[in-house]
């Protein structure tokens, strides 16, 4: 049950993790995720890193779609600019990892900002096809600037180094990704407590009242082009770091959709919801794998029989979710606190 | 009775969860068991090919450890879905090589056989070959622990060009190819190879994969009237509409494809158009009784339905493993990445039981051979058109 947590201050009432319980469970997350690589096997690991870089691009994409009501299809164009920079900085020039991240974020924001200029003119399933526009764009670039790209055959880079130490492998990799996912996670949860992060929720709500109420709309609009998209940037640098190779096909346009539907099921306006629906959309594939592996003691050559069945269950989990979870992954949760905050009085 | 039917399914439950938890153990692996995982694509885009490779490498995978495995080992077959994502391929690799000792490795495309090469490099314990026949993967060098079970997409395309410059020396050759890594893969050093023969490549189209409309693709092509006309880095569409469009304007032109493009089922599918559609393919079809195969026979009975050519490749790939793991433990050696090439490289003139119709050698990662079939549409089969082309 949750008592003594009056809230005496604004700044407490502002505060990120107001409870002690909470920032009990908080640490408990940091410590368990500090000591997953070390008990996880090297298929988890892989797993995590993946989950880790979907949830850096899926909250870039919420900070847009969620929080300021700009429905974008290009997040995984705007990953391949990030990756592509990325790739470029470490086979042409070497520099450090962090440099190329913040580089391949920087210019993927820019990218954004073009991309984000119809923004004020056009909204919902029109900026949608906008955004498409853009992403076909950028593939064409990726697959025809070849003296850059490396064509269709793409990029192959070297792994990121970090004080001599090659980061090539998912164990290695682990302490860069989750480290720089987790404070882009935190940096996204911030952002709603300051005058940008709000004047975002007013644009979402009604964009003639935020710009009665002083907001610049363009302005705000491109930031958050420039956010998410630099969000996409960083997540698609760490994806080529991860995979090593860049090519125009690693980023299609089914991509932005896998996104677009991860803050769907997550819950779109809640940083919450952005890290639930990138785990779950990743991992449930995965799980469902797990299942039919368990059954081909009894079920002879259960890969090849259950796997159309499979993806067909992911689907229906997803329009399950949809119809009885419309506000998401995150508006479960909510309920499951709220029921423990009252526990054990009423249940 | 409330109570009665609770038990009742708890106890269900229970034994439910005991039973899903002593499955959830993977499947035990006897110590000496060779393994062969593989990141199927049974989903996705691909699935057509992957259902035949998976059947392929099963089968395979049976009849050997019906016959007592190698040297008593028996084979163990560990396929995961991928639904053709890199991301899934990984994800199915890292699982099955951390959850079994590895020695061979099955990928599904070549943005995952890129991908891994350094992480096998770094293992150097496994041999991998899979469906790419990408250009870029036939270089031992870079890619020591890789292969393919045929001729690289370069290859294919200058088995063809053989053949053309054998039956009409100096002719016109157009090719069509799709806006992918696959369908530019061979382009650019097929058209060398085409000159060196003394044929004339007379215009190139690109075009999206799967496109509908080609009608301005046709003309072009009717401008450069080419003798023949080869298609590279489509599965169907737009191959038949481009037949099709081509013969309405009375164009001569003769319309070959490449491996992926040349199973039966897909050439059927053109219908009356694809009569006389030609192409290069590595392994005689299933239904092909014109040379002597006891391996042709043997999969006809234990598979009385036609079996694509995706099937075939799966179970040469699965063959060739084979062979080199026997090659290897019959030396005594370790079954590690670069004794297993070393064995795979030591094979020449191997009989393959008739699915390659010609003994073959694996000197570097791919074998360059092939033989051009014709499509006869009366007998709904594809009927050999050259004997089998062997590149030096």
């Amino acid at each position: 049950m949750r008592i003594g947590t009056a809230k005496e201050t604004y700044r407490h009432d502002e505060a990120l993790f107001d409870t002690p319980v909470q920032r009990w469970w908080l640490a408990g997350l940091f410590v368990a995720i500090a000591a997953f690589p070390f008990v996880a096997d090297a298929y988890w690991i892989y797993l995590g890193c993946l989950v880790a870089i979907n949830i850096a691009s899926a909250t870039g994409l919420n900070i847009l779609t969620g929080f300021t009501g700009l429905v974008s299809l290009g997040q995984a164009a705007f990953m391949g600019v990030g990756a592509y920079i990325v790739a470029w900085l470490e086979i042409n020039l070497g520099t450090p990892f962090f440099v190329n991240l913040l580089a391949g974020g920087l210019g993927a924001g820019l990218i954004g900002i073009l991309v984000g200029i119809p923004s004020l003119r056009v909204k919902g399933l029109y900026l949608a096809i906008a955004t498409i526009a853009a992403s076909v764009i950028l593939h064409f670039v990726f697959a025809n600037w070849t003296s850059v790209t490396g064509g269709q055959s793409g990029l192959t880079m070297p792994p990121a180094t970090f004080l001599g130490t090659a980061l090539d492998q998912p164990d290695k990799l682990y302490w860069l990704i989750v480290p720089v996912t987790v404070l882009m996670v935190l940096g996204a949860s911030n952002l709603f407590r300051t005058r940008i992060g709000r004047a975002f929720i007013a644009i979402r709500d009604r964009d003639i009242s935020a710009e009665v109420l002083g907001i610049p709309l363009l302005r705000y609009k491109l930031y958050s082009f420039a956010l998410s998209s630099f969000y996409a940037g960083v997540a698609g640098g760490l994806w080529a770091y991860f995979f090593r190779v860049v090519t125009p096909e690693s980023f299609p346009l089914v991509m932005s959709i896998f996104f677009l539907a991860a803050i769907i099921v997550g819950g779109m306006g809640s940083i919450l919801g952005g890290i639930l629906g990138a785990a779950f959309m990743t991992m449930v594939p995965e799980a469902l794998k797990l299942i039919v592996g368990w059954l081909s003691p009894w079920l002879p050559d259960a890969v090849a029989l259950l796997s159309p069945v499979r993806t067909i269950v992911f689907g229906a989990l997803i329009v399950g979710f949809l119809i009885f979870e419309p506000r998401g992954l995150a508006e479960a949760w909510r309920r499951l606190r709220r029921f423990f905050h009252l526990w054990p009085f009423k249940t | 009775m409330f109570l009665k039917d609770g038990v009742k399914r708890r106890t269900v439950l229970g034994m439910a969860m005991a039973a899903g938890l002593a499955g959830g153990m993977p499947a035990a692996q006897a110590a000496d068991d060779i393994v062969l995982g593989g990141s199927i694509p049974l989903t996705g885009v691909f699935a057509f090919a992957g259902e035949g490779i998976h059947a392929g490498i099963q089968d395979y995978v049976e009849i050997v450890n019906n016959a007592g495995g190698i040297e008593g080992r028996m084979i163990k077959y560990v396929p995961e879905d991928t639904a053709y994502k890199v991301d899934a391929s990984v994800a199915a690799f890292n699982k099955i090589t951390s959850q079994y000792d590895t020695n061979f490795y099955y990928g599904d495309s070549t943005g995952f056989a890129k991908t891994i090469s350094p992480e096998l490099d770094r293992k150097g314990t496994i041999l991998m070959a899979g469906a790419s026949f990408a250009s870029e993967l036939n270089d031992p060098e870079k890619h020591r622990y890789q292969f393919m079970a045929g001729p690289d997409y370069t290859e294919m395309i200058n088995i063809l060009l053989e053949y053309i410059a054998d039956e009409n020396p100096g002719a016109k050759v157009a090719y069509v190819h799709s806006d992918t890594e696959f369908g530019r893969d061979p382009i650019e050093t097929s058209q060398k190879r085409a000159e060196e023969l003394g044929l004339e490549v007379v215009e190139t189209i690109v075009t999206k994969p799967g496109s509908v409309d080609v009608s301005t693709e046709v003309l072009k092509l009717r401008r450069a009237q080419p003798d023949y006309t080869i298609f590279h880095g489509y599965v169907l569409a737009p191959i038949p509409e481009f037949i099709n469009q081509a013969k309405q304007m009375g164009m001569e032109t003769k319309f070959m494809g490449t491996f992926w493009s040349m199973d039966n089922s897909m050439v059927m599918k053109m219908g009356e158009a694809g009569d006389g559609f030609m192409g290069v393919m590595p392994y005689a079809y299933y239904y092909d009784d014109s040379d002597d195969a006891p391996m042709l026979e043997k999969i006809r009975e234990m598979r009385p339905e036609y079996q694509s050519t995706a099937y075939m490749q799966g179970f040469l790939t699965a063959m060739l493993m084979t062979e080199s793991a026997k090659r290897t433990l019959e030396a005594g050696k370790e079954l590690n990445g670069d004794n297993l090439k070393a064995a795979l490289n030591s094979i020449e003139d191997f009989d393959t039981g008739g699915i390659i119709g010609v003994p073959i050698s694996i000197p570097g990662n791919s074998i360059p051979v092939g033989r051009i079939y014709r499509a006869d549409m009366s007998q709904e089969k594809m009927v050999p058109a050259s004997d089998w082309i062997r590149l030096e």
